[in-house]
């Protein structure tokens, strides 16, 4: 097993036992997105006056009740169209909170580069989903790029827990403006089915061109 | 070897790292994960001018250790 699964694995332990203790009492996961929404909220506050530690922790709980949501959907057979429509748009709302927060205390430090680092990332962060969302409309799946919501969200509070968001904002903005590429390069090449830039290389490493 | 086929393995090694088509918990996920960790916990905030944070972080501390500081 991979590094990164090991440790998925292991998350899943906790989360598996609050899963069942959501579909027991019989909350629904429309509610548990809208109270990790609420709760992200407080972390954005917590990020605007800088307490990054506390703002790392109320992430955690916030993403608890976000990542269960759909689980607790599956478990309870509640799965809707909606359900789905309703996640994605709380989903940005909570990404767009916390970047706010950050943007509000850089502003305050009267760090005008990290403002406009902060507001960058946060617009190619929405512009991720938003290509996604805009290619499949056209094309059937466009699931490529690194810098998807699950590894923003931990680089969020890694970079809050060990007080080093600067760097974690660098590296989300630039894996999402790869990933925006990816995704816009992605969809023109499926579009008009042009030949696959990696195919090229592989015959070239092979010696056939 | 021709330089065009010398230069296709980086080339290749580049263009899979940044256009990602691999799922989560592979090897070459692991590879990014560390390699964003590495940059994330290793770089001095001083170099970034983090508002937040301080101090030279551990490249910082093994250079002033080499340089005896």
């Amino acid at each position: 097993m991979t590094f990164t699964g090991t440790i998925g694995a292991i998350c899943m332990y906790p989360l598996r036992g609050i899963i069942r203790l959501s579909v027991a009492l019989k909350i629904h996961p429309n509610v548990l997105t809208l109270v990790g929404v609420i709760i992200n909220m407080l972390a954005a506050w917590a990020l605007g006056v800088g307490h990054f530690v506390s703002a790392g922790a109320i992430m955690i709980v916030a993403n608890i009740f976000d990542f269960i949501d759909g689980k607790v959907a599956r478990e309870r057979n509640l799965e809707t169209l909606f359900g789905g429509f309703w996640d994605s748009v709380m989903d940005r709302f909570s990404d767009i909170t916390l970047f706010i927060g950050l943007i509000y205390l850089y502003a305050h430090l009267e760090r005008v580069d990290y403002v406009i680092v902060t507001a960058l990332t946060m617009m190619f962060s929405v512009m991720t989903s938003y290509t996604r969302a805009r290619a499949e409309s056209l094309i059937e799946k466009c699931k490529v790029g690194f810098m998807e919501r699950p590894e923003r969200i931990v680089l969020f509070m890694i970079g809050a827990l060990t007080n080093r968001m600067a760097a974690v904002l660098w590296v989300i903005l630039v894996l999402s403006v790869a990933t925006v590429a990816d995704r816009i390069y992605f969809t023109w090449r499926e579009l008009n089915r042009s030949p696959k830039v990696e195919e090229i290389l592989e015959q070239r490493i092979a010696g056939q061109q | 070897m021709t330089i065009k086929r010398a230069l296709a393995f980086p080339l290749l090694v580049l263009w899979r790292a940044f256009f990602w088509t691999y799922d989560r918990a592979t090897w070459q996920y692991d590879l990014w994960v560390i390699a964003i960790l590495a940059f994330v916990w290793v770089t001095p905030p001083s170099w970034l001018g983090d508002p937040m944070a301080s101090g030279p972080g551990p490249i910082g501390w093994i250079l002033d250790k080499l340089a005896g500081r």
